[in-house]
């Protein structure tokens, strides 16, 4: 069973790339095999997985263990257990930079407080000694952002930061995670479902689709003018915060494939209203579709005459 | 304090712009109980004082962020959880003091679309033993007659009818909140409460089953209750909103009269916070945010108890609790500031 | 409000996606296949049962005889496990044995369970002050030393009062009187636990009265942990009967109790082993069996395998 198929991107520092896919569609697994945490029993089958030049997916344990947390950091999307509730918060950020040595662990006890209160924690020479269950789910998110910014990593991970926050604390999270990266110059992959935050945090977008990457491009391009099927479906199945009279919401009939039963051809053509003979059989490859670009499909958005009313009827 | 106004202040209850409402809730209040505090038995305040009334044929969404109390509020509304005071009217008859035989009657005309598609139907029962419990509970339909009427059903919600000897572990998140609206349908309703009922679902997913509640209530009359976090999913399918904070109402109003013009702050800083999926509309949204946290329930500040992290707090905020009445046409709010943020 | 649209058309079930159909039930059985030991523990149960079914009309030699042949004769070719210390023929005596501890350990488990299963699940269900009182008792019934309380149970019903004769049926229920509150902890805290499920919130709005709450929502999804229970209170019977039969305060003689059989052949150890370790050897191979058993169907049940 392929979790993730032939995935191909890059990302720049002070670049905020966003994955964007639902559930079954891989992007957890590639966030996971850029640091090599693939749970047992899978594992990478082939490609390169490259920092600067060199390949994570050659590193010795050593070298993948000075890779995590210090070169690279990675945020998960519940902070109630990756936070270890024994220990308390501080002695757990200052763990996280005793762990890479870059830090003695005086400088390291040092910067505790600073990190907290550049995650914005208030009250944070107090709040050091609590423990995680004393801290609401917004602010060990924080401590969590804290832990990984500690060691100033080039690249951020972040696999769904806020979706078990509320909103109001979900934009104040995302305007941090915005001003951190620019602070550090990190590079910056957000994962995530919800395409309304992509749309306020990055540059770039990737959608991906049954362990496929099935369109990326620049932000703008893909919200505006967005190429692939299923990302036109997933724009107009969401409902606009800014919509004027009741537009019916198109959706997307069927569900996601079974990663174990795919089907063949274009994995996303049984519940693709556009889809044309050559789709059942061949599996398109990722093509460019105009500046900085990319799609997945045999038929492509632009060649299709009102789609609204297709996708209506 | 404030001068004694012209006319009595209008409650939601006696909204002239409503028509003779289905539901009437009054002064609602659920309390739970929340272990020993410092002076006595403390208590969670889930509800606190909560009046509102739904129109027939129309659907009112409620929006809060967690432990506001709008999924106790659902509850209670329905009686599954006893409220602890106040009343709610289903067609004023008073549900709060029905109560054994005469109560489970009511639930021929009051269902429930739960939030999570996992949990809400037992892993035990085959699919068309579940939506056909509620015709045998009340002696609706038997044997062959009720099997039609699932049959019929399941069609109406977009199943398969062949499934009805499946078990629920056997479909997807969608069609098992699919069938859970078919079970909440069964019995032909007239008021349905929907707590969340498409949070735990994928995006492509929400629409199908958006436009599927927005079909079957042109098509069955239905009166909804949506209940949600999510404000866009809210805005679309609600034809008014009321927002909950801390156990109250702090407004009601037309879905999209709330965005435009949101007179509470805390809608404001709601509204601002939503993200949008419309990368020129995202550069120039800059919300609003709120500082500190959500007070605890158990304790919640006094009078206005928005006024620990309101932008826009005044000293009479904290010592005078506004009401909710009504500041212009149809529209309430719970504040002595309205609309100045 | 929308004005009439059409109805969303049903979903195609297109043929990549046809949900297999697989019960808790086969997925469960498909496990516990995987459990070697829990297999062989069920195939030396299964053993047990033919065995114990196929005394009821025949053994080799009937088994309340006296003797068939010399006293303390060791295995041999006519008499596979060898003659006990009245010269019976032990491989018969298992036979019967074998019968009996069948009806004490399924005997016992299942009034176990009639008192325990209620108990818990009215006590878990309606809490309050039913749940005070039930928890109290079965706290107290914690406290006694249960076999002590056994033994006095089997003498006062049996040989005080006779109202019950000295037997199966009483040892069964003095084991189950004293047991009981396994059971009932352990349905009234999954019934505690499932009564706050979503279903069965749904299963109130549907109508449902408290007594098809219970016995349909709640008790069918407490039945994994039940199974458990009950297939472990089996051993716990079976070695109790033993025991009091052992000590002669169990099954009357010439009842063929295993227990009883090694009491019998206790005093001959040093030069008639095989009348000790027969019954014993029985005794020890169903026991363990049975906890095999129950450790691969608590496995085989356990939840969190779920998708």
């Amino acid at each position: 069973m392929h979790a993730v198929d032939g995935i191909d991107f890059e990302v720049d520092r002070g670049e905020i790339v966003g994955i964007v896919g639902e559930s079954g569609s891989g992007k957890t697994m590639t966030a996971l095999s850029l640091l090599r945490l693939i749970p047992e029993p899978g594992k990478i089958t082939s490609g390169r997985i490259l920092y600067g030049d060199k390949d994570v997916a050659q590193m010795t344990d050593d070298e993948i263990r000075e890779f995590r947390g210090n070169d690279v950091a990675m945020i998960f999307q519940d902070p109630m257990t990756s936070l270890n509730p024994v220990l308390r918060v501080g002695f757990q950020v200052e763990e996280a930079m005793a762990a890479h040595r870059r830090f003695t662990s005086q400088q390291a006890r040092d910067r505790v407080v600073p990190l907290l209160q550049r995650v914005r924690i208030p009250a944070a020479k107090d709040r050091v000694r609590d423990f995680p269950h004393q801290f609401s789910g917004g602010m060990r998110q924080r401590a969590m952002i804290a832990m990984g910014v500690s060691n100033e990593p080039s690249l951020l991970i972040a696999d769904e930061p806020t979706t078990a926050l509320d909103v109001t604390v979900q934009a104040s999270i995302i305007e941090l995670l915005r001003d951190l990266s620019r602070e550090l110059r990190a590079a910056v992959i957000l994962i995530t479902h919800n395409m309304a935050l992509v749309a306020s945090l990055c540059n770039r977008v990737i959608v991906m689709y049954a362990g496929r990457i099935v369109e990326e491009g620049p932000t703008r391009a893909i919200f505006k003018n967005p190429q692939h099927p299923y990302t036109w479906s997933l724009l107009r199945s969401m409902p606009r915060a800014d919509e004027v009279e009741k537009e019916r919401l198109i959706s997307i009939k069927g569900m996601p494939p079974d990663l174990a039963r795919m089907p063949p051809g274009c994995k996303f053509h049984p519940r693709c209203r556009f889809r044309i003979d050559r789709c059942l059989t061949e599996e398109p490859p990722l093509a460019e579709v105009g500046p900085g670009q990319i799609a997945r499909c045999w038929v492509l958005m632009k060649n299709v005459e009102n789609p609204e009313a297709e996708a209506l009827k | 304090m404030s001068a004694e106004p012209a006319e009595p202040a209008v409650t939601p209850t006696h909204d002239p712009t409503l028509k003779k409402p289905l539901v009437r809730i009054e002064k609602l209040v659920k309390h739970f109980p929340a272990g020993l505090g410092l002076f006595g038995r403390a208590v969670v305040h889930a509800v606190d004082g909560v009046d509102l009334a739904i129109a027939p044929g129309e659907t009112l969404g409620l929006v809060g962020e967690s432990g506001c109390g709008k999924s106790t509020l659902g509850r209670v509304i329905v009686r599954l959880l006893p409220a602890t005071s106040g009343h709610v009217f289903f067609k004023d008859v008073d549900l709060t003091a029905v109560r054994g035989e005469k109560l489970r009657r009511t639930r021929q005309q009051i269902q429930m679309i739960f939030q999570d598609p996992y949990a809400s139907l037992n892993p035990r029962m085959t699919v068309g033993d579940i939506v056909a419990e509620p015709l045998r509970n009340f002696g609706v339909a038997r044997g062959r007659k009720a099997s039609q009427r699932v049959q019929e059903v399941m069609r109406v919600v977009g199943l398969n009818p062949n499934f009805v000897n499946r078990y629920p572990h056997e479909f997807s998140g969608g069609q098992r909140q699919r069938i859970g609206i078919a079970r909440s349908l069964v019995l032909n309703p007239t008021f349905i409460v929907a707590d969340e009922p498409v949070s735990a679902l994928d995006v492509s997913i929400q629409a199908q089953i958006v436009n599927l509640m927005e079909d079957l209530q042109s098509k069955f009359d239905l009166t909804f209750l949506f209940i949600a976090h999510d404000l866009s999913v809210v805005r679309h399918i609600s034809d008014r909103i009321a927002v909950m904070y801390l156990g109250k109402i702090v407004e009601i109003g037309p879905s999209h009269a709330i965005r435009d013009k949101p007179l509470h702050p805390y809608t404001k800083v709601l509204e601002s916070s939503v993200p949008v999926p419309d990368p020129d509309l995202e550069a120039a949204r800059k919300p609003i945010l709120l500082k500190g946290e959500i007070p605890s329930p158990v304790n919640p500040p006094s009078a206005c108890r928005f006024h620990t992290r309101c932008p826009i707090a005044q000293p009479i905020c904290s010592e005078v609790e506004p009401p909710l009445e009504m500041k212009e046409n149809g529209r309430f709010a719970a504040c002595h500031f309205p609309g100045q943020l | 409000m929308a004005q009439a649209a059409p109805v969303a058309q049903p979903d195609v079930d297109l043929t990549y996606e046809v949900p297999e159909q697989v019960t808790l039930l086969s997925d469960a059985w498909r496990r516990l296949r995987r459990n070697r030991l829990a297999l062989l523990g069920g195939a030396i149960i299964l053993l047990l049962l033919i065995v114990a079914a196929i005394s009821i009309v025949w053994t080799p030699y009937p088994t309340w005889l006296e003797a068939v042949g010399p006293t303390y004769q060791p295995p041999g070719a006519k008499h596979l496990l060898g003659l006990d210390a009245a010269g019976r023929d032990i491989l018969s005596r298992i036979m019967g044995g074998a019968l009996i501890t069948v009806q004490v350990g399924i005997g016992s488990a299942i009034i176990l369970s009639l008192i325990g299963i209620p108990l818990g699940l009215i006590a878990g269900f309606y809490r309050g002050r039913v749940d005070v009182v039930i928890s109290f008792f079965i706290n107290i019934w914690y406290g006694i030393p249960d076999l002590l309380v056994a033994l006095i149970l089997v003498f006062v019903l049996s040989d005080a009062l006779h109202l019950i004769p000295r037997g199966v049926f009483v040892i069964v229920v003095a084991f189950a009187l004293t047991r009981w509150m396994d059971m009932a902890r352990l349905v009234r805290g999954q019934t505690l636990a499932l009564r706050e499920r979503e279903f069965v919130e749904a299963a109130r709005m549907s109508g449902a009265r408290d007594f098809a709450m219970l016995f349909r929502h709640i008790f069918p999804n407490a039945l994994g942990p039940i199974i458990v229970q009950a297939t472990f209170a089996i051993p716990a019977a079976v070695l109790f009967e033993a025991f009091l039969s052992f000590l002669g305060l169990g099954l009357p003689p010439p009842t063929p109790s295993w227990g009883a059989m090694a009491a019998d052949g206790y005093h001959g150890m040093d030069f008639a082993p095989h009348i000790v370790l027969a019954p014993t050897l029985a005794l020890s191979l169903t026991l363990m069996a049975f906890n095999w058993l129950g450790d691969g169907l608590r496995d085989a049940f356990d939840p969190r395998m779920r998708r």
